[in-house]
């Protein structure tokens, strides 16, 4: 117990915030959060204030993900809340530790349709993992105590404190709770180790499956040494990249919908899948039935229902990652399988070789991935960019490649890089975008002008919303709706315009240059590559079929 | 379709009702009963849920487990049927 002090709401969320050692939050003020700006003014916390509630939500998100932390935003009643709800969404889907603090009108003013009054505590149902709403000041550390150690515990997720403006205003006879300790509520089964490792061992072409989940559970370290006792050829999701080390001559890239030939052949021929952290996307198993058909499943996760929520396992070992991974790294006798796949890989590596003058977004990427500083964070949008990112840049830890997965919410990366800049001061932070995606949170650019964050975005430029357009041609008879940016602003301007150097590149002769000018300027900066409208992203598996099935190049 | 019924019980904590509906909907299950009542001694809601869908029941209890305020669901085997549609 600390020493016995009045207190307002407002300065006890900050000590409680300084108590779980929160030292940045993103927000934008209101009328129904004024009390909690004011408190500000007595903190230690650093304010980032960006230019719509969306933004903050996403720098959030990219603050927790860059650095492990909890992200914690700011969001005034009405509008500012509801603003948010795009951001926990996205966090809820990637299982990332947010907490979102959101004024409310006054208690009595409250139900009575007050002017900026949302039920965002209704509205957060569906995208929090859990939300609170304080009606009472003396419940007050109590529930923030407890929305941190909710977005920590287990499967981890956005978790929203709603906070009426008289209970910001209230006065506490303050003792600052101790933090609160959460009882592990899902009581697990024992992990069923005997039969997985008999699996293991009968098995004769079996594959490692990586998820998100293992950067979530902070054991890259266990699974590279497993991956290593074992020898397993291995894949990876979208959210998993950087868990294996890129360099492992038994990885063969990312599976799924835009995953490599390599990896989707391998998967569909194995006898045993390890799942691991992963939770059988449907962008991950193309068409479900016929997904590893030849496969028995072993399924490592902390989630109870995810276990056969999708498809149905042989054996689940459920809980802590870094604890159950050791206990089946066990040598396996697999080599004519090993060697398949590594044929594999190498008869079906990517082909940089593009005729013409016109720019190839896969080697532009793949040259900066090249030059890029060690321990730098990517950050992305969502289109045939980030795509193009997963497939051809290279990541040495989940931490480093921040995409939106599950949700795939275009404006995710510039505020994403934001948030993951502020947490990671030192490092050089890139925010791939494609000309759709950069304009849906442009306004953060100012944000990024105003703490001078020297994020460098690279925007691949195709004056189209280029993966509806790749779909319409190939599924849609090349009917184009609604998918041409021939009156994007001009990019370089507009950066400009925020302070912001920026320069284009047109042709591949000039791209090596632009990009080490990039990394030699100290702040920040925009590179608008322009590309050819008509390229796709390589290979594609159709909607509803069979990852083995792909479309290629041709 | 295959009927069910469901015993929850849960913490006495703001709209853990809404919770659980807003989860047996979205995962796919259709409502066709509920009654609720709280025991005021323990402050534990005791929830009967009567839903149907074609999933499987597993599939939502483990859902409705996962909310915080939850401390047990039980799936009635003696009440729960299969339809002959």
């Amino acid at each position: 117990m600390a020493t016995e002090k009045k207190f307002t709401g407002g300065d006890l969320l900050f000590n409680v915030l300084e108590q779980h050692g929160v030292e940045h939050v993103f927000g934008y003020p209101g009328g129904a959060i004024m009390p909690i700006y004011d408190a500000l003014y007595e903190s230690n916390v650093e304010h980032f204030l960006c230019r719509h509630e969306q933004g903050a939500a996403f720098s959030a998100v990219g603050y927790a993900r860059a650095s492990g932390k909890v992200g914690v935003c700011f969001a005034t009643s009405g509008p500012g809340a509801t603003n948010l709800i795009t951001g926990l969404a996205d966090a809820l889907a990637d299982s990332i530790p947010v907490v979102a603090i959101t004024g409310q009108v006054a208690t009595a003013a409250m139900g009575s349709d007050a002017f900026q009054e949302i039920d965002i505590f209704g509205l957060s149902l569906a995208c929090t993992k859990h939300s609170f709403q304080v009606t009472n000041i003396d419940d007050l550390a109590k529930v923030l105590h407890q929305a941190f150690a909710i977005a920590l515990e287990g499967r981890q997720g956005p978790v929203l404190v709603d906070i009426p403006k008289d209970i910001q205003l209230a006065q506490v006879n303050g003792c600052l709770e101790h933090l609160a300790k959460l009882k592990n509520k899902v009581k697990l089964p024992p992990a069923n180790v005997g039969s997985a490792i008999a699996l293991l061992s009968q098995a004769k072409q079996p594959i490692l499956y990586v998820g998100g989940g293992v950067g979530m559970a902070n054991a890259i370290d266990e699974l590279r040494s497993f991956a290593q006792i074992t020898a397993l050829p291995s894949v990876s999701t979208l959210k998993g990249l950087g868990a294996i080390d890129p360099k492992d001559s038994n990885y063969l890239g990312m599976l799924g919908m835009h995953g490599t030939k390599a990896a989707n052949l391998a998967v569909q021929e194995c006898d045993l899948l390890i799942a691991v952290g992963a939770r059988f996307d449907d962008r991950v198993t193309g068409k479900l039935n016929e997904f590893a058909p030849h496969a028995k499943v072993i399924h490592f996760d902390i989630d109870t229902a995810e276990i056969n929520k999708r498809r149905a396992v042989d054996a689940a070992i459920l809980g802590d990652l870094k604890v159950n991974l050791p206990a089946l790294a066990v040598p396996l006798s697999i080599a004519p399988w090993q060697a398949k796949c590594q044929q594999m890989a190498n008869d079906y590596a990517w082909d940089y070789n593009h005729p013409g003058e016109t720019i190839f977004a896969p080697a532009v990427l793949k040259e900066i991935s090249e030059q890029m500083p060690k321990n730098t964070c990517v950050t992305t949008d969502v289109g045939q960019h980030q795509m193009w990112a997963a497939q051809h840049m290279r990541f040495d830890d989940p931490s480093n490649f921040l995409t939106s997965g599950g949700m795939g919410t275009m404006g995710f990366g510039i505020p994403a890089a934001i948030g993951a800049q502020v947490s990671r001061p030192r490092d050089c932070i890139i925010a791939v975008s494609g000309d759709g995606s950069f304009m849906m949170n442009v306004q953060e650019l100012s944000t990024i002008k105003r703490f001078q964050l020297p994020v460098k975005i690279v925007l691949i430029d195709n004056a189209k919303l280029g993966m509806v357009r790749q779909w319409q041609d190939l599924f849609f008879n090349g009917r184009l709706s609604e998918t041409d940016l021939a009156d994007n602003p001009d990019f370089i301007m507009l950066a400009n315009a925020f302070d912001i150097k920026a320069k284009t590149v047109t042709e591949k002769s000039q791209v090596s240059a632009a990009i080490a000018a990039m990394f030699d300027h100290q702040g920040p900066y925009l590179l608008r590559v322009k590309i050819n409208a008509q390229d796709n992203v390589w290979p594609l598996v159709p909607p509803n079929t069979a990852n083995d099935k792909m479309m290629e190049n041709s | 379709m295959n009927n069910y019924q469901l015993t929850i019980k849960a913490d006495d904590k703001q709209v853990v009702l809404e919770r659980i509906l807003q989860v047996t909907r979205y995962r796919g299950f259709l409502i066709n009963g509920i009654s609720a009542k709280v025991n005021t001694g323990t402050n534990i809601g005791t929830i009967e849920l009567m839903v149907s869908s074609e999933r499987s029941i597993g599939l939502l209890v483990d859902q409705i487990n996962k909310l915080i305020d939850i401390k047990e669901v039980r799936v009635d085997n003696s009440v729960s049927q299969q339809c002959i549609a």
